[in-house]
């Protein structure tokens, strides 16, 4: 069984500062919500939010315990960090999803790459999903495969990712597999201006 | 019938210059005719010639210089190079070809710019003009460039008269040739021109070559401004 | 148009000698153009298609570029080992589905040699998620001690077939002393070619790689130590240290989570890198010096053109007798224009063609040598679609120079008529 030493205080404030807030992460303008949520080929246009399912609390349980309060030193603070990360890992999906028409704007991970472009990438809701910020719960990850391998994208640029929603679950450990979106029409995400 | 060449009127003027250059009330060339025009260097002459060719255009008063009855003054500046594609041929005093073109490809090349000259000169006939003007077949596909002066100026003369052109101008093609070669060439021309059917305008400053022409004038006198210059 | 296109080509070819050096610039520039875009594509598609289905990939803390650089390119060298413990720890990570160490640092005559397990036969792949195949022969098994697969590219440059015996050398094996001479290796299999860096590896199983360093220290023989090949099997065989470590995980979307737990390793300084994110940063560096180089090119191309301009404006004032026979037998001030812009345009397409066929040939004599060295593969043989944008940028601009001299030469031969001034 491995174990993560403990964070950083900063850092560990700041993922408790997430996870406190967790539906409402949103590192990108989501101006567009205020325009008809039916777009052109019949794509219901969501935020990052509504891929989490309503009452999904990871930090339940965790409230009674002075969570802000503990010394790094302190091994309940490792502990609580530990928790976090699975709780984050297994986080369920929406069934209610599986099967729907959606388009949803997020940053582009390549995965894959073949000669005629990108065939699959990670969609994730903010920036540099990396080192200095926790990386997201699994239900604000979503694998898309592009109906057509794409060129001219790079790491972390903006896109809209239209297609049809899978929620796949799998027997691995790391409970449910997440969001998969399938054969999805990708264009680039242009701010509105603001 | 029209005259080949009709001058009415003509007024031009040097650009800069104060007093007008040339001035002629009339002159008329019939269709075949041969005229000789006498006149000294810096008598006009290279003017007229372009102005009888469509290459100026008269630019006082409204005199006119019509070829084959088609004034050059009521035409644009396109339809005033094709009709003289059509129907004029031109020999300079000396460079008369293009050094990169085969003598066969310089006689042909009127016809690269008239449809009407290649068909009426018809398959052959650049060939069978230089054979008339005494050019060995040998030379034909030689590089212009390597011709004497004299056979040059033969070639010109073939070129200008492919595809028959109504009208012929000749701007002193003789004064770079010595006597021989001069009199075989105007021998040649004036038959080949003969056989054509084409009018000839020979401008020139060599009276010794005035009892050939059928017509004679002399420039200073047919032009008024030169008169009053004088 | 058309008597003049004749016409042009053979005024062209009359002055081809002093045109002979616009010709050449020309053909520098559009050597150059052609050639940067062309090696810049087929590096980008050699490079992504290098490694295909591979998660992360594990190794001491350096640079996410460096450690994808020598982990799958074998460019480079790495600075620090990570432990074989922590890859095993890492094989048993909830979210891995499999792990395939390697282990780099020896050479054979040139080639880089990787020590691996049996599984990066199965879970290695490249290009559209192909996997490794054997042309002749079978992996190394377990321990699969002093036995060797060979890249396609090792045994076609080097002429090995199966049975072959093979010494590997420490290092770059310049000096022969690094030769692990009393330890032999047999070739048993040889994969089919990938057109991936993999063609030029050497693989050897862990156990014979740390079999073969058994008595050396610190990366130097000791006389005093020395173990014969027959008595390796006495020793303990596990590898205590190796290069990097890929891994596959059972869930793609769990990569970041994975990656953050590697970063904050406890045990030692991890780093964990996405492929496709590092060749990312990689092209991020890489494109400032293309785009230098492109730029560079382009400005060729502008002085040549410029140079053509001026040459044939130079040679115009020569020509105004030519301008005025022209006008005689009936060419208007417009065919001239025509005429010099399109000796400009045959000036050009000599210049394009010779380019592009002297392009064609460097880069067929250029391939094997990168292929062998780098494991890049160039396509000598069809042009890209870019390519033949380049060549309708580089002709149309040496047309649209040329409309200079032809303007020109416009207005001479309308001031000059049958009378020119020289």
């Amino acid at each position: 069984m491995f174990r993560s030493p403990p964070l950083k205080p900063s850092t560990r404030r700041a993922a408790l500062r997430a996870l406190g807030a967790c539906a409402l992460v949103a590192g990108m303008p989501m101006a567009a919500r205020a325009q008809a949520a039916a777009r052109p080929g019949g794509y219901t246009e969501l935020r990052w939010d509504d891929l989490v399912p309503k009452g999904w609390d990871p930090t339940k349980g965790m409230r009674d315990r002075n969570v802000a309060g503990l010394p790094d030193s302190d091994p309940r603070a490792g502990d609580l960090m530990r928790e976090l990360r699975e709780a984050w890992d297994n986080a369920p999906t929406l069934p209610a999803l599986d099967g729907a028409a959606i388009k949803l704007p997020g940053y582009l991970v390549p995965l894959d790459e073949s000669a005629a472009g990108i065939t699959e990438f990670l969609l994730v809701p903010y920036f540099g999903a990396c080192i200095h910020t926790p990386p997201p719960p699994a239900n604000q990850i979503v694998l898309v495969r592009p109906a057509r391998p794409l060129t001219g994208y790079r790491t972390m640029d903006t896109v809209w990712a239209s297609g049809r929603l899978r929620t796949s679950r799998s027997q691995s450990q790391m409970g449910t597999s997440g969001y998969t979106l399938e054969a999805a029409l990708i264009d680039r995400y242009v701010a509105a201006p603001r | 019938m029209t005259a080949a060449v009709q001058v009415r009127a003509l007024r031009h003027t040097w650009p800069g210059a104060s007093t007008p250059t040339l001035i002629i009330d009339a002159l008329d060339v019939d269709a075949g005719q041969t005229l000789f025009l006498r006149g000294p260097s810096g008598s006009g002459k290279s003017t007229l010639l372009a102005l009888l060719a469509g290459v100026l255009v008269a630019d006082g008063g409204d005199g006119e210089v019509r070829l084959l009855d088609a004034s050059w003054r009521a035409m644009s500046a396109a339809q005033r190079d094709r009709h003289r594609a059509d129907h004029l041929g031109y020999i300079f005093q000396q460079f008369n070809l293009l050094p990169y073109l085969s003598v066969i490809d310089n006689v042909r090349l009127p016809c690269r710019f008239s449809a009407r000259r290649r068909q009426r000169a018809g398959s052959g006939a650049a060939e069978r003009l230089l054979e008339r003007m005494g050019m060995d077949a040998s030379l034909w596909h030689r590089a212009a460039g390597v011709l004497s002066v004299g056979q040059q100026q033969r070639v010109a003369a073939a070129r200008a008269l492919i595809g028959a052109p109504e009208v012929v101008l000749a701007d002193e093609p003789t004064s770079a040739l010595d006597e021989d070669l001069r009199d075989a060439f105007m021998t040649l021309l004036l038959e080949r021109c003969a056989e054509a059917g084409s009018a000839l305008v020979f401008v020139s400053h060599d009276a010794r070559l005035a009892p050939r022409f059928s017509r004679r004038v002399d420039l200073t006198t047919l032009n008024a401004a030169a008169t009053v210059a004088a | 148009m058309t008597p003049l296109l004749g016409l042009a080509a053979r005024s062209a070819w009359n002055r081809r000698f002093v045109l002979a050096l616009v010709v050449a610039s020309i053909a520098l520039s559009t050597f150059l153009l052609l050639g940067i875009e062309r090696i810049r594509q087929d590096v980008r598609a050699s490079f992504s298609q290098a490694v295909s289905g591979t998660d992360l990939i594990v190794g001491a803390r350096t640079g996410s570029v460096q450690l994808l650089l020598y982990s799958v390119f074998r460019i480079g060298q790495a600075t620090q080992n990570m432990r074989y413990a922590s890859a095993q720890a890492l094989a048993g990570h909830r979210a891995v589905a499999w792990m395939v160490p390697l282990s780099l640092g020896d050479s054979h005559r040139g080639f880089p040699v990787l020590g691996t397990s049996a599984a990066y036969f199965a879970h290695f792949r490249h290009g559209n998620r192909q996997s490794l195949s054997l042309s002749q022969g079978r992996a190394f098994g377990a321990p699969g001690l002093f036995e060797v697969v060979l890249g396609a590219e090792v045994a076609r440059r080097l002429g090995y077939a199966l049975g072959q015996p093979v010494v590997i050398s420490h290092g770059d094996g310049a000096l022969t002393a690094n030769d692990h001479a009393d330890k032999p290796f047999t070739v048993v299999g040889v994969l089919a070619p990938t057109g991936t860096p993999v063609d030029r590896t050497v693989h050897i199983s862990l156990e014979s790689m740390e079999a073969i360093h058994l008595d050396w220290v610190a990366g130097v023989p000791l006389p005093g130590l020395k173990v014969p090949a027959d008595q390796v099997t006495q020793h303990d065989l596990a590898p205590r240290q190796i290069t990097a470590v890929m891994l596959g995980l059972k869930s793609r979307a769990a990569v970041f989570s994975v990656q953050r737990d590697i970063q904050s390793w406890r045990d030692e300084p991890l780093m964990a890198i996405l492929p496709g994110v590092a060749l990312d940063e990689l092209w991020d560096v890489v494109g400032l010096g293309e785009r230098a180089l492109l730029a560079i090119s382009a400005l060729v191309a502008v002085v040549s053109a410029a140079g053509l301009v001026a040459v044939v404006l130079a040679g115009l004032d020569a020509r105004r007798r030519e301008l005025a026979i022209l006008r005689a037998v009936g060419a208007s001030p417009r065919h001239m224009l025509a005429l010099l812009a399109l000796e400009g345009g045959w000036v050009t397409l000599a210049g394009v063609g010779t380019g592009a066929v002297l392009h064609t040939v460097a880069l067929a004599l250029l391939a094997p040598w990168a292929q062998q060295h780098f494991g890049l593969v160039l396509n000598a043989g069809a042009a890209l679609a870019t390519q033949w944008g380049l060549i309708g940028a580089l002709l149309a601009g040496g047309f649209l120079a040329s409309l200079v001299p032809g303007w020109r030469a416009y207005r001479l031969s309308l001031a000059d008529g049958l009378s020119p001034r020289t």
